[in-house]
């Protein structure tokens, strides 16, 4: 709650770069724990554990969604925070589909769904932070 | 059934397919190594149903129709004067193939697959970061423009080529749908020519095609007959070009 406060009020005030970038890099951090309480939970069988990675990786969604990261990006990279917040729906879409997936009961299809995921973190890391 | 019976048939079949190709549905490799898959033949029309005009296109303006499957979308171009002819492209795999060139009296009209070679980046009904960039219109991988962009991973392609690849990391060029115009000076797609990536698009996009498209099923479904083009300001919500 205290952080949904805090991405609303963000995008109202007028916030320094370096704080939008420190919220990100936490929610950026939620999401690489998230995404492997899903693999674990994948390799385990645990279906409830996957279902709760893809609660945490969703909440992490809400920065990169919502924060304007023009203001800190390099120059030529500048716009592909359109980019991100592309990815970052893709990525809510297939978290949706891996919890329907489990709820059919089609680990296949969840593990797919998670391996969809994957590419596109991957994909935006390779297009905006280069390394 | 006994051998008479067996060869009618196998001949009926071998004639109707070498009278219309389009017929088999198969991926054909010519004898030039040419890469094509022969689709249902569809007219283009515009949004009201009514034939679509080769001479009523409008220069440099993204178009889109969605071919040869229900969820597949094309990018109809009437862009360059002439295309160049007989152009040698190769896919991933290596195997080769021949842009012959674009139709029309100028040969300046032009189909490919909107879907990025690269990573299948694709106009959708929300948003697109692939089109077309007009002559003098500078992007971040084409400064001068007359090239299709796709701004996900900035590829670039050139349209007038074959949709060879210019800039960025794909590896491929779009594949190319191929078109006829008829007397009254319609248009129709009839096939694909180089590598598709219908297959990799349909695995990656599923919930997508749930949502636009009810099911994957639905979205893998053939176009036949018609299919309605559109601009790409109408198909695609926002359009995002760097």
């Amino acid at each position: 709650m205290k952080k949904l406060l805090l991405i609303t009020l963000l995008a109202f005030l007028p916030v320094g770069a370096s704080q939008k970038q420190n919220i990100l890099a936490e929610d950026m951090r939620t999401m690489l724990s998230a995404m492997e309480a899903i693999q674990k939970g994948g390799f385990y069988n645990c279906t409830s554990c996957m279902e709760e990675g893809v609660m945490q990786l969703k909440k992490g969604l809400g920065s990169i969604k919502s924060i304007d990261a023009k203001s800190f990006l390099p120059e030529h990279e500048a716009y592909a925070y359109k980019f991100a917040q592309k990815q970052a729906k893709m990525i809510e879409m297939y978290a949706n589909d891996l919890i329907d997936s489990l709820k059919r009961g089609d680990m296949q299809e969840a593990q797919n769904d998670y391996s969809l995921i994957l590419q596109q973190c991957t994909s935006c890391h390779l297009r905006i932070r280069q390394q | 059934m006994n051998r008479r019976s067996f060869f009618k048939i196998t001949a009926a079949t071998g004639a109707m397919i070498a009278i219309s190709p389009t017929l088999s549905g198969t991926r054909l490799y010519a004898s030039e190594t040419t890469l094509y898959t022969a689709y249902e033949r569809v007219q283009l029309t515009d949004a009201e149903g009514a034939p679509l005009k080769a001479s009523a296109l409008k220069k440099e303006v993204n178009y889109i129709f969605n071919y040869p499957h229900v969820g597949t979308p094309t990018m109809l171009l009437d862009v360059c004067d002439p295309t160049y002819k007989d152009i040698k492209l190769s896919a991933e795999d290596g195997t080769q193939y021949l842009w012959k060139s674009g139709v029309g009296k100028n040969r300046s009209i032009v189909a490919y697959s909107a879907i990025c070679s690269h990573q299948l980046a694709h106009p959708s009904p929300a948003d697109s970061f692939i089109q077309y960039v007009p002559k003098g219109q500078v992007s971040m991988v084409a400064e001068k423009g007359g090239m299709i962009v796709c701004s996900s991973h900035l590829s670039a392609f050139d349209p007038c080529k074959g949709a060879r690849c210019t800039a960025g990391p794909a590896t491929e060029p779009l594949a190319s749908v191929v078109l006829e115009i008829d007397e009254n000076d319609h248009i129709w797609a009839v096939g694909v020519l180089g590598p598709d990536k219908f297959h990799d698009y349909f695995g990656a996009f599923k919930p997508e095609m749930k949502e636009y498209y009810e099911s994957a099923r639905k979205a893998k479904k053939l176009v036949e007959e018609s299919a309605i083009t559109v601009t790409l300001n109408e198909y695609s919500k926002e359009i995002i070009q760097y």
